[in-house]
């Protein structure tokens, strides 16, 4: 029953790089925070935003239109990132390869067409 | 391969045929598609077929027998719930979606590497949670679709969990490399959090008390028609990859995991058929219904190592097609009543839609397991089968649940017959009233057919 206890050496450095890294991340906070001068104005506590003077609200509503249009290109992203790996490998895949990659394609363009058709994309 | 095939493309067909402005064929499209399906796993009828490299997913007769199980309620519920599409401006993407998660429900129920399950739970859980939230201007809908999201990534995280530290202890997300480690070298530390883990993800995807909370919310937000979906493809496919886990990889840890599985199995049949009394509101009551009945194939998981898978796969069947039909009839009881789901809402069916009454008290009958309805055979299964590994304690609490069960089917028998004055017709669609007669003459005929399980 011991057999996969000492598994658990394997995982050993996994642990210790995680102590470390949180380590780093407590260890530098503190000793900034501790260490350095602490002079706090309104100006410099105010969200940084490349040096405008921020306005508003964040949290006000955003159009749906946004979210459709950031949501349909995360999958045309994700289309592009399968290319690459298949890239890599184009030569040694050969025909079969560029089908298959073709097929893939094919896929997604009735996806794409569909979408239109449903005016996924009409901004007004 | 057939299947998965035909099914992914029919999904695409279907939004091809919307670009094409075919929608007229889109219906006979699924049909014929879904019984290529059928006839496809009869074609494959022990080929045990090997998918995507080594041992990632097996056609085998049990694959082959879910996935024709599941199809077969697919089309039923299609068929039967034709006008709740023809009314949906979206219906291209409920009928996509639908075949999609049907993907989804054949890799579940044909995987022999623990990737290939995390992978076909996703493909079914995913289309679901947009079904769940498909009524887009009903906040119950919203809600149901939102716990249902939140609480199966949580499950499904659970579940991830779990078959990492299965594959830390034993090296492997093969199935029978994972069973030979466990009858070998027995389960230590690492595998029995793994295993433990897997099991609570799949208990809160299949709804087991004490994971059972979101079932009712879900199951009442969701539109009816997709809770009939639900209740049906959805628990079947979750419980064929269930079973399957046991019955050809964790068999061994049966032996410490079996009293686990006994107590929930009894908790869920105690809970859900005690809070199931006190509803008011039918479609609640049936979400409760359904975790009773998820104790009862629960058991069937607990004696996978001996117990004969097809008697799960006529439960899954038989559950389907009862719940099937008593989601549908709800729809359209309430669809004419203003979304009425209460018992009220029932009253004088009889003479409102004889076929629809008829076909929700069989279907009632069955789930509360009354002969010579199929309900009995396949509750008879599962109670003789944990009757001889000696769970007497358990197949006690079972028999006076379904007792119980039957005092609350019944108030839904009764308020059908009690009959209301000036009250119109419940009018239904052609292809409803004959699939409703189909679906009942199958819920007497396959009583009948239970000798050859």
């Amino acid at each position: 029953m011991q057999n996969d206890l000492s598994h658990l050496q394997d995982y050993l450095p996994v642990l210790v790089m995680a102590f470390v890294a949180l380590g780093f991340v407590v260890t530098t906070m503190v000793l900034t925070h501790w260490l350095g001068p602490k002079r706090k104005t309104k100006i410099k506590s105010e969200a940084f935003e490349c040096g405008i003077e921020s306005q508003g609200n964040a949290r006000s509503p955003f159009s749906i239109k946004y979210f459709l249009v950031a949501i349909l290109f995360v999958l045309f992203d994700v289309e592009v990132i399968f290319m690459y790996p298949w890239a890599v490998i184009f030569k040694d895949l050969g025909l079969f390869g560029l089908l298959e990659m073709f097929t893939f394609m094919g896929l997604m363009i009735v996806g794409l067409i569909y979408i239109i058709k449903r005016g996924a994309l009409n901004w007004d | 391969m057939k299947e998965l095939v035909i099914t992914s493309l029919l999904g695409i067909g279907v939004l091809a045929f919307d670009i094409l402005k075919l929608r007229k064929f889109i219906l006979p499209l699924i049909v014929v598609g879904l019984l290529a399906v059928v006839g496809a796993s009869i074609v494959d009828w022990g080929m045990n077929e090997n998918l995507f490299g080594k041992n990632m997913i097996i056609m085998d007769n049990y694959a082959l027998g879910f996935t024709s199980i599941l199809c077969l309620l697919t089309l039923a519920w299609i068929l039967t719930s034709t006008d709740y599409f023809t009314n949906e401006i979206s219906r291209t993407d409920l009928y996509a979606l639908v075949l999609f998660a049907l993907c989804g429900g054949y890799v579940m129920c044909s995987y022999t590497n623990l990737v290939m399950l995390f992978i076909g739970i996703e493909i079914l859980s995913i289309p679901m949670y947009v079904l769940a939230a498909s009524n887009k201007r009903d906040m119950l809908s919203n809600e149901a679709g939102f716990k249902y999201f939140f609480l199966g990534a949580l499950a499904s995280s659970i579940l991830l969990f779990g078959i990492a530290l299965v594959y830390g202890a034993t090296g492997s997300f093969q199935l029978d490399a994972i069973k030979n480690v466990l009858a070998t070298a027995g389960s230590g530390t690492i595998m029995t959090a793994g295993i433990l883990m897997i099991f609570t993800g799949f208990a809160f995807k299949v709804g087991i008390a004490p994971f059972h909370m979101w079932t009712p919310d879900v199951y009442q937000g969701a539109p009816t028609v997709i809770t009939g979906l639900m209740s049906t493809m959805v628990k079947g496919a979750a419980f064929a990859a269930f079973f399957r886990l046991y019955y050809l990889g964790f068999t061994p840890t049966l032996e410490f995991t079996a009293s686990i599985f006994a107590v929930l199995a009894g908790l869920s049949l105690i809970v859900a058929n005690v809070m199931a009394t006190i509803q008011v509101n039918a479609k609640r009551l049936l979400a409760y219904s359904s975790i009773s009945h998820a104790g009862f194939m629960l058991a069937a998981v607990m004696t996978a190592d001996s117990m004969n898978p097809r008697m799960l796969m006529y439960y899954v069947l038989v559950y389907g097609i009862a719940s099937l039909t008593s989601f549908n009839v709800l729809y359209h009881v309430s669809k004419f009543q203003n979304g009425a789901e209460g018992f009220d809402a029932f009253k004088g069916l009889v003479k409102r839609n004889p076929v629809m009454a008829g076909a929700m008290t069989l279907s009632l009958l069955s789930m509360a397991g009354i002969p010579p309805l199929a309900g009995f055979m396949a509750k008879y299964f599962v109670i003789s089968h944990i009757l001889e590994r000696g769970y007497t304690w358990l197949v006690i609490i079972m028999v006076l649940t379904s007792a119980v069960a039957v005092y609350y089917y019944l108030r839904i028998i009764v308020s059908m017959l009690t009959p209301i004055e000036n009250a119109g017709r419940i009018v239904s669609t052609d292809s409803n009233r004959i699939g409703l007669l189909v679906l009942s003459i199958a819920m007497v005929a396959m009583f009948f057919l239970a000798a050859f399980v």
